[in-house]
């Protein structure tokens, strides 16, 4: 394998900042080889700086999409860390739906949006969607809208097709929940249509203005802005208060913390599980 | 003795009797056999199978393709081979379609069955040294989360509580010794 010299550590830490916002530790040399050395070894190229030219000055920026691929972490399992799907099912859910049935009057169907927003390969939107489908038998009475984004190209790809081998199935879905909900297809498994038709698919850099996805009232951001600098860090999360509806929900990892980051959200404890509101202004009704 | 549980499912006494006595040759000891679909799916049901051998056509209420489904539907880390008869190898692919691992065409080559075989071995330990490492992480993150998330929320309390007093202390119609006094009460009280 190619070996990267300190200095291309540099130059690379800096361009994928720039594309990405993704902040690495210029120390982890073996995560910029185990990552990148597979497209210097694909491209035909003889080193990493070589690598860092084609992509700047790759006007397609087909490059600068695969190096985003492969650097971005694309961790993820149905269901994974139970705890804020429990907390989604039995405690954010029956609220939001309470709240907003109240503010409907029965009239309208109940809209419920929900942002999963470094989705990668799909398998937390695919998870919530599931939650939703078992816990509302009359998926009819509701308008609900799942938006799954990502900053890699690769993962929105099979989020959007839904297709899963055996070992990424295998990872926290249960047999009956996979039999049910997914299709066997080709030695993989696919995410049935009745599910798949209520996610949408998009790539999204969060370093960038995201306002015009409109106002959430869950939005899931875990195990993501742990890739980001402090400043960024609190950017993304301002941002996100933004974004949410006053009585909104945010989930963020369960190793993760919003403690001088954001002090527009407080915390609330519910069974194992953490999930934010934003703070009440004084003038807001309880 | 191979770490692998095998059920070999066939209507064929001959092909049976061949299949296991091979299979115990090569020093796969626990090996279970069916003599028909039904009789296996009852087994797949009460027992958990590493590998289904199974033929494809076999009389009765329940195939091959009946097998694959209730071994899938049983555990999805039960691997399964069909055996499909020469020249009928669109039934072998369609089964393949539906989850099964591989496929052999009688007569059976055993020599194909046996490298199939180690390779299932080799994926299933790979797969058992990935989960303890997955348990360990999963344990070492469910600690950690714990401790942040009660750092997380003590640190909330303690800033509504500093917000509160800084409230107190701050009301410029109260005399310095009642603003202490109230903000020490409102201490004592939480």
């Amino acid at each position: 394998m190619i070996k990267i010299t300190p200095d291309e550590i540099k130059l690379l830490s800096k361009y994928i900042y720039d594309i990405s916002g993704i902040s690495l530790d210029q120390t982890k040399t073996y995560l910029f080889e185990t990552r990148l050395g597979p497209l210097l070894e694909e491209e035909g190229l003889s080193s990493y700086s070589e690598l860092y030219n084609k992509a700047r000055t790759d006007p397609a920026k087909a490059i600068e999409r695969k190096i985003v691929d492969a650097i971005s972490t694309n961790e993820t399992l149905f269901f994974r860390d139970r705890g804020p799907f429990e907390v989604l099912q039995h405690k954010i859910l029956p609220d939001l739906i309470d709240a907003r049935s109240a503010k409907s009057s029965g009239r309208l169907s109940i809209p419920i949006r929900i942002w999963s927003a470094a989705c990668s390969t799909g398998q937390e939107i695919y998870s919530i969607a599931i939650i939703l489908k078992e816990l509302l038998p009359d998926m009819s009475k509701y308008n609900i809208r799942l938006l799954g984004t990502d900053i890699s190209d690769a993962a929105i790809a099979q989020a959007s097709q839904g297709v899963y081998n055996k070992f990424e199935i295998e990872r926290g879905l249960p047999p009956d929940i996979l039999h049910k909900y997914f299709s066997p297809n080709s030695g993989n498994w696919k995410v049935k249509d009745e599910i798949r038709a209520m996610a949408v698919f998009r790539k999204l850099n969060l370093m960038l203005p995201f306002q015009a996805l409109g106002k959430f009232d869950i939005v899931f951001c875990r195990n993501v802005a742990i890739y980001f600098n402090m400043e960024d860090r609190k950017r993304l999360f301002e941002r996100i208060a933004d974004i949410l509806e006053p009585d909104g929900y945010l989930i963020i990892g369960s190793t993760e913390s919003l403690t001088g980051v954001c002090p527009k959200f407080e915390p609330h404890r519910h069974i194992r599980s953490i999930y934010y509101q934003l703070k009440k202004s004084k003038g807001d009704k309880p | 003795m191979s770490a692998l549980r095998i059920l070999v499912v066939d209507d064929d006494p001959v092909t049976r009797e061949l299949v296991i006595k091979k299979l115990r040759q090569a020093d796969y000891d626990e090996v279970e056999t069916a003599e028909n679909g039904v009789m296996a799916a009852d087994l797949i049901k009460k027992d958990y199978y590493d590998v289904v051998l199974t033929d494809l056509m076999m009389p009765g209420g329940v195939d091959g393709i009946g097998v694959l489904e209730a071994a899938k539907q049983k555990s999805n880390r039960t691997e399964v081979i069909v055996m499909t008869a020469f020249g009928s190898i669109e039934n072998a692919v369609e089964a393949m379609k539906k989850g099964a691992a591989d496929y052999l065409q009688k007569p059976l080559n055993f020599d194909e069955l046996f490298i199939k075989l180690t390779k299932i071995n080799n994926m299933k330990r790979l797969m058992e040294d990935a989960g303890d490492l997955r348990e360990a992480m999963d344990i070492t993150e469910k600690n950690a989360s714990q401790t942040i998330q009660e750092l997380e929320m003590t640190v909330s309390r303690l800033q509504d509580e500093m917000s509160a007093i800084r409230q107190i202390l701050s009301k410029a119609d109260v005399d310095a010794e009642t603003r202490i006094n109230m903000a020490l009460e409102a201490l004592t009280l939480r």
